[in-house]
């Protein structure tokens, strides 16, 4: 009884130490994937992936700062419609450059002419580009081929 | 950084699709010669693709 006792718990012992590990890779590949949709790039710069990160974080900067000097509209929470919260979601995938764009388009949107339009484009795709590269610095820390 | 900034359409055109294709080239590749074919090849169908889509809207845009 006592044998059995021992065995079962070297075995639950043994179970645990394996399972710590995983479960401390799936809380890093979380850190940096919440690293990497803060901050763009930084997902991949903490895996030491320095080319994606330059690049991720030249692409959405560049995309930011072209959408808000062409005067885009950079969506808030206060929308009137389905679309306005959905390019709210999309300008909130640049994490903290989403604060930039708004501090760059001192004289607010204007989407009355082409260039406007196209800027609004840009900073929603500056977002869904960082939440592809976040999610792809989360796959890379959980293993997967990246 | 308060004054605006004026693309003409192609100029915008082209500055989407460079960026875009470099950032996809470098998520989706790891060696630098497949990067640089697919960012070319991945430039060169956004631009067959945009400008498909413009002539095809063409006859409707009179």
């Amino acid at each position: 009884m006592a044998e059995e006792l021992i065995d079962h718990t070297i075995e639950g012992t043994s179970q645990h130490a394996q399972q710590a590990p995983e479960v401390l890779n799936e809380h890093r590949a979380w850190a940096i994937g919440i690293a990497g949709w803060l901050v763009p790039g930084l997902g991949h710069a903490l895996q030491r992936m320095w080319g994606r990160a330059g690049v991720v974080f030249l692409a959405v900067g560049l995309l930011v700062i072209t959408g808000a000097r062409m005067r885009g509209n950079v969506f808030t929470s206060k929308g009137n419609d389905a679309f306005d919260t959905l390019g709210y979601v999309a300008d909130l995938g640049t994490g903290s450059f989403y604060l930039a764009a708004r501090a760059l388009e001192v004289n607010g949107a204007d989407v009355s002419h082409a260039g406007g339009d196209y800027g609004t484009r840009f900073l929603a795709t500056a977002g869904v580009l960082n939440l592809l590269a976040a999610l792809h610095a989360f796959e890379a820390a959980r293993g997967r081929k990246a | 950084m308060t004054g605006s900034l004026t693309l003409t359409h192609i100029q915008a055109f082209l500055f989407f699709a460079a960026v875009i294709s470099v950032a996809f080239g470098y998520l989706g590749r790891r060696q630098p010669k497949d990067r640089l074919k697919y960012i070319l090849w991945s430039f060169f169908l956004f631009l067959v693709v945009g400008i498909g889509i413009g002539w095809a809207m063409y006859p409707f845009s009179r």
